[in-house]
C-alpha cells in the first residue's frame, strides 16, 4: 500500500533541504550577480564534515578504535546510534555548526582568487572546483573512498517509532529552513541588499560609488556557502549515508533550475522553485518504487525535465513565477506621502495586503 | 585658492600604445575645470587613472596633498572624489530611489554584520531619504523615484548621475561628457544645474565635454589633449584662440 503520509513527509524534507540551497544560491545569483556553479561542492563538503564529525564523536566517546569507513564501525554505530539522545543531539548540532565554518571558509578561499574575474570565469572556476573535489573525495581513503561513510547516527535515531522520528527531522529540516529564510531576508531587505543588487548590475560602477567589492563577495560567499554546507549536513543526517557520487553537477543544475523557475532575486520564488523541483523528484521515486515494471525508470526522465522546464521557463516566464521587486525599506514611507483616508475598510485592507504582502515576500 | 587635485607626471601604455605621455595638470578648489581633446585623446583614460580604475605606469596623483594613486576606486571615492562615466551607468532595474540611496558612504546597514538588525540603521536610513527627496525636488525627479533607473529618459538620467556623487558627500567631482546625447537645450540647463551646484555647496568640477560653446561659457580653465599629451591650457578664450588647438581638432 501507497503511504500517502509518508509520502508528504519525505518530500517535505527534502523540500527543506533544497530550499536552504536555492535560497543560498537566489543571495548568490539573483542578487549578486555571482554565477556559482559549484554549489554542490559545498553542498557536499558539509555533508563530508558532518559524516566525519558525527561517526567519530560516536566512536570514540565509546572507546572504539575502528576506521570511521570500515565494516567494523559500521556495525558499531548500527548498535550504539540509539543509546544516548544527548550524544546524537550535541553530534547534530556540532556537525552542522563545523559544516557551515568549513564550507564557509573553503567558499571564501576558493572563490577569493577568481573575485575579480567576469562571472563566466567565476562560474567555470567553481564547476571545475566541484568537481575536482568530487573525483578526489573517490579516492580519499579516511572517508571510505567511493563507498563513502554509512552509519551517519540520525539526531533522533533514539525515538523508537520510525514513523515519528522522520517527522521530528523534519520538523528539525523546516525550522532550520524558516530561520534561513527569515536571516536573508532581513539581510536583503536593508541597504547591504541594495549593495548586493548595484553589484549585479555594474560592478565597476558600484566600485566607483565606494561599494568595496570583492569584500563584499567574499563575505557574502563565506554565509551562502557556510549554509548551503548546513544543508549538506541535513542531507547527510536524513540519508544516513555520504558517497561522493551524490554530488555530480547535475544536482547544481537542478537548484539553477529552482531559482530561475521560481524567480532571481525574489526569496518567494526560491521556496517555490525548491516546492516544484522537490515534488518532482519525490514523485519520479514513487512512480519507479509503484510501478517496478516501467518501460523506462521515471528518474531518467526527470533528468530531462528539469531542462526542459528550465528551458520553458526562461522562453515564456524569463523573469521567473515571483519576479523581483523592488528593495523597500523605511525610505519609501518618505516618499509615499501620507495616507489620507484611514477608514476602517482601508485599515482592514492595508493590514490584509501588508499580512499577504509579509507572507509572500 | 590652492590645488584640489594635483597630476605630475602622469604616464600610462597598454600593450606598447602610450595613452598618456607625461600628463601635468592642477585642478583648483571651487573651480570648474574643462578637459577638451578630439576622440582617442586620452581624456576618459586619464580619469579612469585619477579614479583608481588605471594604475598609471609613472606619475603621481595627488588630492588634497595626499597620494591616491595606486588606492582602489571604492578608496579613493570614500576620500571625495565622484565621477560619472561616458555612457551613463545607472544600476538599471533598480528604481531612481535605490540608484541615489546607494550614494552615501559608509552606510551602517551596509555591512553584513549589522544589515539584519534594523534598529542600528534605521535613523541613518531615513535621514539619508530626507536628502535623497531634497535633492529629487530640486532636480525635477521627485515624482520617479518608484521607476526603474533603465526606464529614465536621456536628460533624467544624465541628471541621475551628476547627482550621485554629492549625496556621497564628494569634494570634486569627474564628469564624463554630462552632455553628450542631449540636444543643446537641456545640455546647457545641465550646466546651469551644475553650476549653481558648485557655487551653493562649494564643489569642484573636473568636466570632460565635447560641446566647446557649452562649456566655455561656465569653464573658469580649460585643458587640451592630444594624443595622450597635454598640448595646450589656460582661460576658454586663451584656448579658443590657440594654434595649436584649432589645428588638433581640425586637423592637417
Amino acid at each position: 500500500m501507497f503511504d500517502i503520509f509518508g509520502f508528504l513527509v519525505s518530500w517535505l524534507t527534502l523540500f527543506g533541504i533544497y530550499a536552504i540551497l536555492s535560497l543560498c544560491l537566489n543571495m548568490e545569483i539573483g542578487y549578486t550577480g555571482m554565477t556559482n556553479f559549484g554549489l554542490v561542492a559545498f553542498l557536499g563538503i558539509g555533508a563530508f564534515v558532518t559524516g566525519y564529525v558525527s561517526i567519530s564523536m560516536f566512536l570514540s566517546l565509546y572507546g572504539y578504535n575502528y576506521p570511521i569507513y570500515s565494516l567494523d564501525a559500521v556495525i558499531a554505530m548500527g548498535q550504539i546510534s540509539g543509546k544516548n539522545p544527548l550524544l546524537n543531539l550535541s553530534a547534530f548540532v556540532a556537525s552542522l555548526i563545523l559544516s557551515f565554518l568549513v564550507s564557509g571558509a573553503i567558499g571564501y578561499l576558493i572563490t577569493y582568487p577568481t573575485l575579480r574575474v567576469g562571472p563566466a570565469f567565476l562560474g567555470i572556476t567553481i564547476l571545475s572546483f566541484g568537481e575536482m573535489l568530487r573525483i578526489f573525495m573517490k579516492h580519499f581513503e579516511p572517508t571510505g573512498g567511493a563507498y563513502g561513510l554509512l552509519g551517519i547516527p540520525n539526531p533522533f535515531a533514539w525515538v523508537p517509532d520510525p514513523a515519528l522520528k522522520s517527522q521530528l527531522f523534519m520538523l528539525t529540516t523546516l525550522a532550520i529552513l524558516a530561520g534561513v529564510f527569515l536571516y536573508y531576508r532581513k539581510l536583503s531587505e536593508s541597504p547591504y541588499g541594495r549593495v548586493l543588487r548595484s553589484i549585479r548590475e555594474d560592478e565597476v560602477a558600484s566600485l566607483c560609488l565606494g561599494k568595496p567589492v570583492p569584500a563584499v563577495k567574499a563575505r557574502l560567499l563565506f554565509v551562502a556557502s557556510g549554509i548551503s554546507g548546513i544543508a549538506g549536513s541535513l542531507l547527510v543526517f536524513y540519508t544516513g549515508s555520504v558517497s561522493p557520487d551524490m554530488f555530480v553537477t547535475a544536482v547544481t543544475f537542478e537548484v539553477w533550475g529552482m531559482v530561475i523557475v521560481g524567480g532571481r532575486g525574489n526569496h518567494t520564488g526560491a521556496l517555490v522553485g525548491a516546492v516544484l523541483f522537490s515534488l518532482l523528484n519525490r514523485v519520479s521515486s514513487a512512480l519507479s518504487f509503484l510501478f517496478p515494471g516501467m518501460l523506462f525508470d521515471p528518474n531518467y526522465v526527470r533528468w530531462m525535465l528539469v531542462g526542459v522546464i528550465i528551458v520553458a521557463a526562461l522562453m515564456y516566464r524569463p523573469k521567473g513565477i515571483f519576479p523581483e521587486k523592488p528593495i523597500r525599506t523605511e525610505a519609501w514611507n518618505i516618499f509615499e506621502g501620507p495616507a489620507t483616508d484611514r477608514g476602517l475598510k482601508k485599515r482592514l485592507l492595508e493590514v490584509l495586503k501588508r499580512s499577504a504582502r509579509w507572507l509572500l515576500g | 585658492m590652492c590645488a584640489l587635485l594635483e597630476v605630475k607626471g602622469v604616464s600610462i601604455s597598454f600593450g606598447g600604445v602610450e595613452a598618456l605621455k607625461d600628463v601635468s595638470l592642477k585642478v583648483e578648489e571651487g573651480s570648474l575645470t574643462g578637459l577638451i581633446g578630439p576622440n582617442g585623446s586620452g581624456k576618459s583614460t586619464l580619469f579612469n587613472v585619477i579614479t583608481g580604475i588605471y594604475r598609471p605606469s609613472s606619475g603621481v596623483v595627488l588630492f588634497q596633498g595626499k597620494r591616491i594613486d595606486g588606492l582602489n576606486p571604492n578608496e579613493i571615492y570614500e576620500m571625495g572624489i565622484a565621477r560619472t562615466f561616458q555612457n551613463p551607468r545607472p544600476f538599471g532595474s533598480m528604481t531612481t530611489l535605490e540608484n541615489l540611496m546607494l550614494s552615501p558612504k559608509g552606510q551602517r546597514g551596509e555591512s553584513i554584520l549589522k544589515a539584519p538588525l534594523k534598529r542600528s540603521w534605521l535613523d541613518e536610513e531615513l535621514e539619508i531619504a530626507n536628502n535623497v527627496k531634497t535633492l529629487m525636488s530640486q532636480v525635477g525627479m521627485l515624482d520617479f523615484y518608484k521607476i526603474p533607473a533603465s526606464d529614465l529618459s536621456g536628460g533624467h538620467t544624465k541628471m541621475l548621475e551628476t547627482s550621485k556623487g554629492i549625496l556621497g558627500g564628494a569634494r570634486l567631482i569627474l564628469l564624463d561628457e554630462p552632455t553628450a546625447g542631449v540636444q543643446y537645450a537641456v545640455g546647457r540647463r545641465i550646466f546651469e544645474h551644475i553650476d549653481s551646484l558648485r557655487k551653493r555647496l562649494n564643489l569642484t568640477y573636473f568636466v570632460i565635454e565635447h560641446r566647446i560653446d557649452i562649456l566655455f561659457d561656465f569653464a573658469d580653465y580649460v585643458y587640451v589633449l592630444h594624443m595622450g599629451k597635454l598640448i595646450a591650457e589656460g582661460r576658454p578664450e586663451e584656448v579658443a584662440s590657440n594654434p595649436e588647438v584649432i589645428k588638433a581638432y581640425i586637423g592637417g
